[in-house]
């Protein structure tokens, strides 16, 4: 599904990413964890396609493709979805026809005719009541005025509707109660299957609990230092980055 | 055909100038004289610098032809719309004080008041509030000869009544010069809530004089949609304690049009509220005028005060000259203004891009949302409808954002 290799990328001339290789198969979850700083939503905007990173070395693959070619919607289209740790609000575009027209883009893009307003009402309120996001906020401007983690249910809703095959979610779970991390879980459980895959950015074992990944990744300083299952993010909660990262070094 | 220099235009002044009470004659009088004295403003004058006039005031105009503005329906009961050359033939007295709200009138105002011959007297009784809204529509004549219009409307709105008022400017010839006045007088508790839609307008020079009595309110919305130069002069005079007003505006510009808004909003008295928002999006090598004044004088503690303009710049040849400023003799204030000229929002394109949106659709998206959200502040819905359609058909690939919005 995903395949990075030896990936460099700098912001403003300033080395971020320094060699990351990471392959997610389909099917998989894979969790990355890592201190403040250390390049994770970097990666994740790479993956998405953000202007202002200049990979200077390495490749993505995507679905056997050249992912770092494409213009951000194409990668939309091809069923890639990022979760954004701080979901930009804009104002005056609304949620609702924002998410229909962004549907639209995508099926329009793998030929498939556009869901019209009471199809898409369906499925809008289907998923909305799958992630407990009131009636009221899918009609509000998107992010508008939306607590912390209203944002990050939001978030989980638009995956919901878009169905991608591989979601990047970069700490969809901070700032989330409990109740609503078990939400968003279960959001994101129910999209799990044999053809999809997901890449769970995260500093909290907590999360890992509900979405129980197959592989766990250390990112420190640019560089994925460690690889386990599961049970590294419990030792990390446990010891700490700096115990896990000179306990192995590269 | 003549030249629309004070000069040639004062000196065919029509009969109207010589008829009429006293008072009148008096008025017009001194706006001619001032006229005679100031001409029409140039680039050296301050508050016309970036205004190009001398190409209007150079160009040949026939005498003055369709001034008077119409309802599109007649006005509900308990208000009374009529013409003011009626009233000021058989009724004079009614009118006197009125027609110089805005105290001595200079350049374009001064032409209106000494030439204008006729208008509209919008009065709404204490106490009425009126919910259909009143639609005054200017036609601006499709003519192969450019004309001149003069129109002078004149609203009162009496202690507690309430007035929502839709103006529509709209034409198909930019040859024409509509050079408006309107005055508003607001009793104490009034309210109004006042559109402007100028679409394919033209030359216009319009002006629009606020008075306010304590506890009144007005809101108004001006939006451009085309015109090749438009120049609009807003003076609010708080005069009442707890007096509040909202000026906004949209305007979209293009091709080599301009656009040039001038607000004043006086705080005379404690407690007042005022509000300006003003947003436009510039293009090709269009011209955004923008220039505020805030005045809190010195009794008026307890002010709040807000003015914010913000623009949109799709072009390199497109330019914005804004100047937001607050004049405070007052301690005890809350007064605040902000400027923006720029693009769009990178991380809101990108987020949008993110999701799936084709760039161009996504830059749609973002363009309409950034005027919508004055057209919103429209009270009257099917105007908003309106006005909403008129965007996007006007801004690129806007018809790709119908269905969306
Ligand atoms: N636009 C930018 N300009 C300069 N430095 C940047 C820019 N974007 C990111 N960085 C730097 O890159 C490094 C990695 O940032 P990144 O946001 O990827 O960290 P992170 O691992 O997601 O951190 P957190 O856990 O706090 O979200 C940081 O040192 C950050 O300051
Ligand atoms: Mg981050």
């Amino acid at each position: 599904m995903l395949k990075i290799e030896d990936l460099h990328v700098e912001v403003d001339g300033k080395p971020i990413l320094k060699g990351i290789n990471l392959e997610v198969e389909a099917g998989q979850v894979h969790a990355i964890m890592g201190p403040n700083g250390s390049g994770k939503s970097t990666l994740a905007y790479v993956l998405a396609g953000r202007d202002g990173y200049e990979v200077t070395k390495g490749r993505v693959l995507y679905k056997g493709q050249d992912l770092l070619e494409m213009a951000p919607e194409i990668r939309a289209a091809g069923g890639l979805f990022l979760g954004f740790q701080y979901p930009v609000a804009i104002p005056g575009v609304s949620n609702i026809y924002f998410l229909k027209a962004a549907l639209n883009a995508i099926r329009k893009h793998r030929g498939e005719d556009p869901l019209d307003a009471i199809d898409f009402m369906k499925l809008s309120k289907e998923k909305a009541a799958l992630v407990q996001l009131p009636d009221e906020l899918t009609k509000r401007s998107v992010n508008d005025g939306f607590s912390g983690g209203e944002k990050k249910r939001n978030e989980i809703f638009q995956m919901a509707i878009l169905e991608p095959s591989l979601a990047v979610l970069d700490e969809t779970d901070s700032g989330l109660d409990i109740d609503a991390l078990k939400v968003v879980a279960e959001g994101v459980n129910s999209l799990r299957g044999p053809e999809r895959a997901m890449l769970v950015i995260t500093h909290y074992q907590r999360l890992l609990d509900y979405i129980v990944p197959d592989v766990v990744h250390v990112l420190i300083d640019g560089q994925i230092v460690r690889t386990g299952d599961k049970d590294l993010a419990k030792q990390l909660e446990k010891e700490g980055y700096a115990e896990v990262r000179d306990a192995q070094p590269l | 055909m003549t030249k629309l220099s004070p000069q040639t235009l004062l000196g065919s002044l029509p009969t109207s100038f010589e008829t009429g009470p006293e008072w009148l004659r008096a008025l017009r009088g001194r706006a001619a004289a001032t006229l005679r004295e100031q001409g029409l403003p140039t680039k050296r004058t301050e508050a016309w610098r970036f205004t190009p006039v001398r190409s209007v005031a150079n160009a040949e105009f026939s005498p003055e032809q369709g001034s008077a503005p119409s309802l599109t329906s007649p006005v509900p009961e308990g208000v009374t719309a009529r013409s003011l050359r009626q009233v000021l033939e058989a009724e004079p007295t009614l009118l006197e004080g009125r027609l110089d709200l805005g105290g001595p009138p200079t350049h374009f105002a001064a032409l209106n008041t000494a030439l204008f011959s006729d208008g509209l007297w919008i009065d709404v009784p204490a106490g009425v509030a009126i919910e259909t809204p009143i639609e005054l529509v200017h036609a601006i004549p499709t003519s192969s000869e450019r004309g001149v219009a003069y129109p002078r409307v004149l609203i009162t709105v009496a202690d507690g009544a309430e007035l929502t008022l839709i103006e529509t400017y709209a034409g198909e010839d930019a040859g024409q010069l509509t050079n408006s006045v309107l005055e508003v007088d607001l009793g104490r508790n009034a309210k109004m809530s006042h559109a402007r839609v100028h679409e394919n307008a033209g030359l216009q020079v319009g002006r629009v004089d606020v008075r306010q009595d304590a506890d009144s309110n007005y809101r108004s919305t001006v939006v451009t949609l085309g015109g090749a130069l438009l120049r609009f002069d807003v003076r609010c005079l708080l005069q009442g304690k707890g007096a509040e007003c909202q000026l906004d505006g949209a305007y979209l510009i293009d091709g080599e049009d301009l656009v040039d808004h001038h607000t004043l909003v006086e705080h005379q008295a404690s407690h007042c509220r005022s509000r300006q928002s003003y947003r436009g999006i510039v293009s090709g090598n269009g011209t955004a005028v923008f220039d505020g004044i805030v005045v809190v004088h010195r009794d008026a503690q307890k002010t709040e005060a807000h003015q914010e303009n913000r623009n949109l710049l799709l072009s390199e040849t497109a330019t914005v000259h804004t100047k937001p400023h607050l004049e405070i003799d007052a301690d005890d204030v809350v007064c605040s203004h902000g400027v923006t000229v720029g693009s769009l929002d990178e991380d809101q394109l990108f987020y949008l891009r993110a999701r799936g949106i084709p760039e161009d659709l996504a830059h749609s998206m973002l363009t309409y949302a950034f005027l919508e959200s004055i057209v919103e502040g429209v009270s009257h819905e099917p105007t908003r409808a309106r006005l909403r359609e008129a965007l996007l058909t006007r801004i690129p690939h806007g018809d790709r954002v119908r269905g969306f919005t």
